[in-house]
């Protein structure tokens, strides 16, 4: 039998009521929050990039592709690896269904990882997926927007193995790379505007800052056994064409 | 120049800083609330409920397809907003729905099953299932009191007497059906109801707003809803 709790429908009720109160007070938390994002000052990006893409050579505001906003994800998947990184490819299985949306909305939708074109292009196409991945191999991009490391530098600064989530290593076995590869990139996102022909960087996140880009811990944190997980957080997450060959094991 | 303030990188940094510090602490809230969620207790479903699905007719327990914890999305189909007989899904349903796809294989490999429910003949929602291309689960609950015993459809006495909607009465509902989420666990062969959320709640699964909420304009919207199309309907309407 359950350890949990049972009741009737009416204490159910009861107890439902008081909870949605205090979801409405974070929801209208979430709001104001979501104000004081569009409220930062916005930086003028004046540096020039060029980032490789399907279409060839682009610039920053040839990314826009036409959209005043533009919102990057920076997707783990360094020059070594061999795949993508499985939590990021977890998120962007999220986003792809919801392209025509944040397009009726002004904003433009891309990753960027700093692996060659042609591993983006094979593993993009491996998942399915029609989002734009632009390639920053040969720019300074992804260092100056802090989502690579020089791996020296990694390996002078990082903490010792066992001090790392378990999510690391694990990620680093299957992306085929060195843990130190693997934590030399970092996943976020920045969001840019484009105005008068001038790019402004408006806003950047990571760490749990880019849970916005994981629908289903919002799913989770609603069925009855939530996230789950612990400290192994995301451990449980594979590609999804993975997880069928995971319950065949 | 943008009407915008504008910045340095250390100017922005700064102000990023002190945001970074109000998005953690909602962050934990958040967190917070997750747990309450999960110490609401569980109610017994004691009523059979029976619908039609691709593999024929089913009881809420073989929704689970395996799975021990159930969430099922109440879809307006037939009413809603921008709603009319070529067009028979509703458009802020469909908008939920484009989310649903995309994170199912997740959730599935985490011990949650999805599915969606409607009043309609099960062969008008799988034929609006294929136009717009989607894969998960969707049941018809055409004749059975589901929707309606989880407060996501009203009947017309209902409607006359007042019902409740998102936890609040209203005097005269008026509409037939509402938007919904609940979510159920399967303990020991019995389906027990554990969480649902209307309205603003389903924004939860609504992963588009968490993206406006980063862009630079936000949502942009004049009213809630001015905006929404159906994921195919949005390039007609830039050619026009």
């Amino acid at each position: 039998m359950t350890e949990h709790k049972i009741a009737t429908q009416e204490e159910w009720q009861m107890q439902r009521d008081e909870l949605v109160a205090e979801e409405k007070e974070l929801t209208r938390r979430e709001d104001e929050l979501a104000e004081k994002r569009r409220a930062l000052p916005w930086v003028p990006v004046e540096k020039e990039y060029e980032l490789e893409t399907a279409d060839g050579k682009r610039s920053l505001s040839d990314l826009f592709d036409g959209r005043s906003q533009l919102l990057i994800y920076h997707f783990m998947f360094g020059p070594s690896y061999e795949a993508g990184c499985p939590t990021c490819s977890s998120m962007v299985d999220g986003v792809d269904g919801l392209l025509p949306h944040l397009h009726a909305r002004d904003v433009t939708m891309l990753l960027v990882s700093r692996a060659p074109l042609e591993k983006l292009q094979a593993y993009r196409e491996r998942l399915g997926w029609s989002i734009p991945w632009a390639s920053s191999a040969n720019s300074d991009f992804n260092f100056d927007f802090g989502a690579s490391f020089h791996e020296e530098e990694m390996r002078k600064g990082m903490p010792p193995e066992d001090q790392l989530p378990p999510i690391a290593a694990r990620n680093a076995k299957e992306t085929g790379t060195d843990l130190v590869s693997y934590i030399s990139e970092m996943f976020g996102a920045t969001a840019f505007k484009l105005e008068d022909g001038v790019i402004y960087k408006t806003y950047a996140t990571t760490g749990r800052g880019v849970e916005f880009l994981m629908g289903y811990y919002g799913i989770l944190d609603r069925v009855p056994r939530g996230r789950d997980e612990g400290d192994a957080f995301q451990t449980w997450i594979r590609r999804h064409d993975e997880y069928e060959q995971e319950e065949a094991r | 120049m943008p009407q915008h303030e504008t910045g340095t990188h250390e100017e922005w940094h700064t102000a990023s800083s002190e945001l970074v510090a109000a998005e953690k602490e909602h962050m934990r809230a958040g967190d917070e609330l997750a747990r309450k969620r999960r110490e609401l207790p569980w109610v017994p479903v004691e009523k059979e409920y029976e619908f039609e699905t691709e593999q024929g007719t089913k009881s809420l327990a073989d929704l689970f397809a395996g799975r021990s914890q159930l969430l099922v999305y109440h879809f307006m189909f037939g009413f809603g907003y921008n709603v009319d007989e070529q067009n028979p899904g509703c458009t802020g349903c469909s908008f939920v729905a484009d989310h649903f796809d995309g994170v199912r294989p997740h959730l599935n490999g985490h011990d949650v099953a999805l599915v969606a429910e409607s009043i309609a003949p099960l062969e008008e929602l799988l034929s609006y299932k294929q136009r717009m291309g989607w894969g998960f689960p969707w049941v018809s609950s055409l004749g059975s009191d589901f929707k309606y015993d989880f407060g996501a459809a009203f009947t017309e006495e209902q409607r006359e007497s007042g019902a409740e909607y998102n936890f609040k009465f209203n005097d005269h509902p008026e509409w037939p059906q509402r938007e919904g989420m609940t979510a159920f666990a399967l303990q020991d062969g019995a389906v027990h109801r554990t969480y649902s959320s209307y309205d603003r709640g389903v924004e939860r699964f609504m992963g588009t707003f968490g993206y406006l909420d980063v862009a630079p304009l936000g949502r942009n919207e004049k009213t809630a809803s001015d905006w929404w199309r159906r994921h195919d309907e949005y390039e007609t309407e830039g050619a026009q």
